[in-house]
């Protein structure tokens, strides 16, 4: 029976350590997914979810796990964040992931997205459509018991198994 | 002789700005993360303020040792060619970047931003 390699971080981050997951997650993918595009979209999504994971979580405490796919065909990743949010944070992912669903491509969604947070003060209010845009994955998301936020990210990835 | 137009050191993120006869280059290097944000924000600003005041022609942005860009600091960059989209037509300025085709992200955020403003933005991998 094939095991699916997996990374999970059950941790306190702060925003300081989001670049050295990102780095480890890249470094790590790198060796064990023959896909240096593939890797990186991985880490662009690492990051990014991370980020807004540690800037929004009630309690300071996220779940990371990262999980290749390695007996389906193509092989895909899935990025799996889970931590505790406050309900305007909830209802921003949910406004994005709700977008997105509704618009023909995440890349169209994603450019009207450019032209109305270029003036955004606070915050990027990007960072979900870009993992979908650019790093051409599908993000699903899921609130159980009010405020535990399950963000899932999940793309196809090339090269060798 | 390049004049100095802006300058920012950080611990894991370094960029510098400046101007040699019709262009203006901005360098920058490293990670820009969350610690980077303020650094971004500050040399296109000062960027874009000398590049009016000088008429420059274009403004090349070099990526090539950008390891990262998470996306506050790549909304900086949308807001920036926003301000160039707004001023008028004859004292627009081009941006070209030039980016390292080892950095795969970069090569997604800048198709992404040149399909923002196709008409003002080039990309050189080098």
């Amino acid at each position: 029976m094939q095991h699916n390699p997996y990374v999970e971080l059950n941790f306190r981050p702060n925003v300081q350590l989001v670049s050295v997951v990102r780095r480890f997650v890249s470094e790590f993918y790198q060796r064990t997914l023959s896909d240096p595009d593939g890797t990186s979209r991985v880490a662009l999504a690492t990051h990014e979810l991370l980020e807004n994971a540690v800037k929004y979580s009630k309690d300071g405490e996220t779940t990371i796990r990262i999980e290749v796919k390695a007996d389906a065909s193509p092989r895909t990743v899935s990025i799996m964040l889970r931590n505790r949010a406050e309900e305007q944070h909830i209802a921003a992912i949910r406004e994005i992931v709700d977008g997105l669903g509704a618009c023909r491509d995440a890349f169209t969604f994603y450019q009207d997205l450019l032209v109305s947070k270029a003036r955004n003060k606070e915050g990027s209010g990007l960072g979900l459509a870009r993992i979908c845009a650019e790093g051409e994955m599908r993000v699903t998301f899921d609130v159980i018991d009010a405020d535990l936020v399950v963000l899932e990210a999940t793309t196809q990835i090339g090269g060798a198994a | 002789m390049s004049a100095p137009i802006a300058s920012v050191t950080g611990d894991d993120f370094s960029a510098t700005a400046t101007h040699d006869g019709a262009a203006i280059t901005a360098v920058m290097k490293g990670n820009a993360d969350y610690a980077a944000l303020d650094g971004v924000e500050k040399v296109l600003t000062r960027t874009h303020v000398e590049a009016k005041r000088l008429g420059v022609s274009e403004v090349i942005v070099d990526m090539r040792e950008l390891e990262f860009m998470n996306s506050s600091c790549f909304k900086c960059f949308v807001s920036w060619i926003t301000d160039i989209h707004e001023l008028a037509e004859p004292t627009q300025y081009k941006v070209r970047f030039l980016s390292n085709p080892q950095l795969h992200w970069q090569k997604r955020s800048l198709h992404s931003l040149r399909c923002f403003a196709v008409e003002l933005i080039t990309i050189t991998e080098a």
